[in-house]
């Protein structure tokens, strides 16, 4: 019998020894050399400065800290532990938790369709390369400006409301799903589109034959999780462009009637719907394979 | 008439890369040829210039007494549905039943509309569980394909491309991903295929045995260039070390005797 085949059987050799990489500890590293490790740890380094910079240089005016921690406990317990409605009805919030709901669905399934196209286009497997990088970069700027922001540009026109409210909201979820539903389709073997295509099928054909089951399950997570986002994204919409729903409660409680018992009722309606909708999404994602 | 003609056909990718240069090829109605070659030579460029998956830089191609280099949109459609092409690695909708597959191969046939929503007439799913039976997949035929073992996956790729009704059926190394004994069917079905259905086979192969046992007749291709064609049996070793640009005793293949 041998020894095991692994144990070194002599020292490496010179050449072999100057290729080696080693850790700070003398052990031999086994990752890929990479720059990107170093460039995180500046990164986390740079910001951790930064923040505590901040802290430090921040004009406290003449603020008393422990004051300020004691007032803003008892604001928490104020709006935690005693919920109570005064200005509306259980029936009613439910009504605008519902009318919140809709904004969110309406603005998801509308940039649904419109970012179906659109990564139609924007997919480097089936569309032109040139076609493609113009997508892409456009539906990059559509992202990057906040929905907020969309939703105030819509106003110019449409007038603060749920029309400028759905407009913004469906822009900015087109853009994002273009992007996620480009990916899905990217994840996609190229030699399938390519044997339909061989065989004479055409552009609609395969993407309705091929692309869209090969990729339907991600484009419906995507989805979800985007209607997640919308649905808290509405709520602020209600309170900030005057959309309704929940939104605009929790803002006439807090701004107009100074309610904390009000405006812990309201939280604790719109934590719960929103874990409601988790588990929802999580158990329709599990069941799509 | 030959079902396949190539004339002087070369092939440059990105005018540097020259897959193809001056390729000429003469392929009859019924026959069985295999294509083999050093990774590399051009193979796949060649079987690809056929149903225009490639473009050929010059020359022409003329399938089924029609020069088919440069058509277009609708008409090159239908000429593609006349070419039927099996994959190493199947190329199948793994998330669609072995059914659904195989009548994808029906889609160049049909109309836009219908074979986006995948509305196929009786008389083609029954053609389907026809060819089905015949490669011997009716159990599967409920199937999603990513539940196929490969060497079934790459009988639904057969009966997917024999759905088409093609003159002419073009392999590009089918049985590279396979075990011996799924090889062995996989070529016996294309043999079977050749010989009762009269549909011409074109294949590409990485194993010169089995391309000299099932051939009538081997292409050899070296570095773009055609450096035998011929009859199987008159493919000897001396050719074979110049197809493949190796000396004695260094091919894989030598190890048997
Ligand atoms: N899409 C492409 N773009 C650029 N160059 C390519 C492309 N496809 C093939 N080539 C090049 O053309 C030459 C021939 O490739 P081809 O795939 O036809 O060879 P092959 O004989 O099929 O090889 P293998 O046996 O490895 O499959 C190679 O040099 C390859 O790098
Ligand atoms: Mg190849």
């Amino acid at each position: 019998m041998n020894e095991s085949a692994a144990a070194p059987k002599s020292a490496l050799s010179f050449e072999v020894q100057r290729q080696v990489r080693k850790s700070l500890t003398g052990r031999i590293k086994t990752g890929a050399v990479s720059r990107s490790g170093m460039a995180v740890k500046v990164t986390v380094m740079v910001l951790l400065a930064l923040s505590l910079l901040a802290f430090f240089t921040f004009d406290y005016k003449d603020i008393d800290f422990a004051d300020a921690v004691r007032g803003t406990l008892t604001n928490a317990a104020t709006l935690f532990a005693e919920p109570r409605l005064k200005y509306s009805t259980a029936t009613a919030v439910l009504y605008q938790l519902f009318v919140t709901f809709c904004l969110g669905i309406l603005s998801t399934i509308l940039g649904a369709v419109i970012a179906f196209f659109g990564a139609l286009l924007c997919a480097r497997n089936i569309s032109d390369p040139r076609v493609s990088a113009v997508v892409k970069s456009v539906v990059a700027f559509v992202r990057a400006v906040p929905t907020i922001l969309w939703v105030l540009i819509f106003a110019v026109t449409a007038g603060l409301g749920s029309v400028a409210a759905v407009s913004g909201l469906t822009f900015h979820s087109a853009g994002y799903l273009i992007k996620a539903y480009a990916e899905s389709i990217e994840e996609m073997d190229y030699g399938t589109i390519e044997a339909l295509k061989a065989s004479g099928a055409g552009f609609w054909q395969i993407v309705f034959q091929a692309v869209l089951p090969s990729s339907i399950s991600y484009m419906l997570a995507w989805t979800f999780m985007r209607f997640e986002i919308n649905f808290t994204n509405a709520i602020a919409m209600g309170a900030a462009a005057g959309a309704g729903g929940i939104g605009y409660n929790l803002f006439m409680a807090g701004y107009f009637y100074f309610d904390l018992h009000e405006m812990g009722y309201l939280t604790y309606v719109i934590v719960l719907a929103v874990i409601l909708l988790e588990t929802a999404a999580t158990k329709i994602k599990a069941k799509v394979k | 008439m030959p079902v396949l003609e190539l004339r002087n056909v070369s092939k440059t990718y990105n005018n540097t890369t020259r897959a193809l240069h001056d390729v000429s090829v003469t392929v009859e109605e019924g026959e069985f040829v295999s294509i083999i070659g050093p990774s590399g030579a051009g193979k796949s460029t060649l079987l690809r210039s056929v149903n225009r998956l490639v473009d050929a830089t010059r020359g022409v191609v003329i399938l089924d007494g029609q020069d088919i280099t440069r058509v277009r949109g609708k008409e090159l459609r239908r000429v593609r549905t006349k070419t039927g092409m099996i994959f190493q690695h199947y190329n199948l909708v793994n998330r669609l039943s072995v059914m659904e597959n195989v009548l994808h191969g029906r889609l160049g046939h049909k109309s836009t509309f219908s074979g986006a929503l995948g509305l196929y007439t009786e008389r083609e799913k029954e053609q389907a569980f026809f060819i089905l039976e015949r490669l011997g997949l009716t159990e599967q035929a409920y199937k999603r394909c990513d539940e196929l073992s490969g060497g079934q996956k790459q009988r639904v790729g057969i009966a997917r491309a024999l759905m088409q009704e093609p003159k002419l059926i073009l392999c590009d190394e089918p049985i590279a991903s396979l075990d011996p004994n799924a090889s062995k069917i996989i070529m016996d079905y294309l043999r079977d295929i050749n010989k009762t259905m009269k549909i011409t086979c074109l294949l590409n192969l990485h194993q010169v045995d089995v391309a000299i046992k099932y051939s009538e007749r081997i292409i050899g291709l070296t570095a773009g260039r055609v450096t035998y064609d011929g009859p199987a049996q008159k493919l000897d070793k001396k050719t074979i070390y110049e197809i493949y640009q190796s000396n004695e005793g260094e091919l894989i293949t030598d190890m048997k005797e």
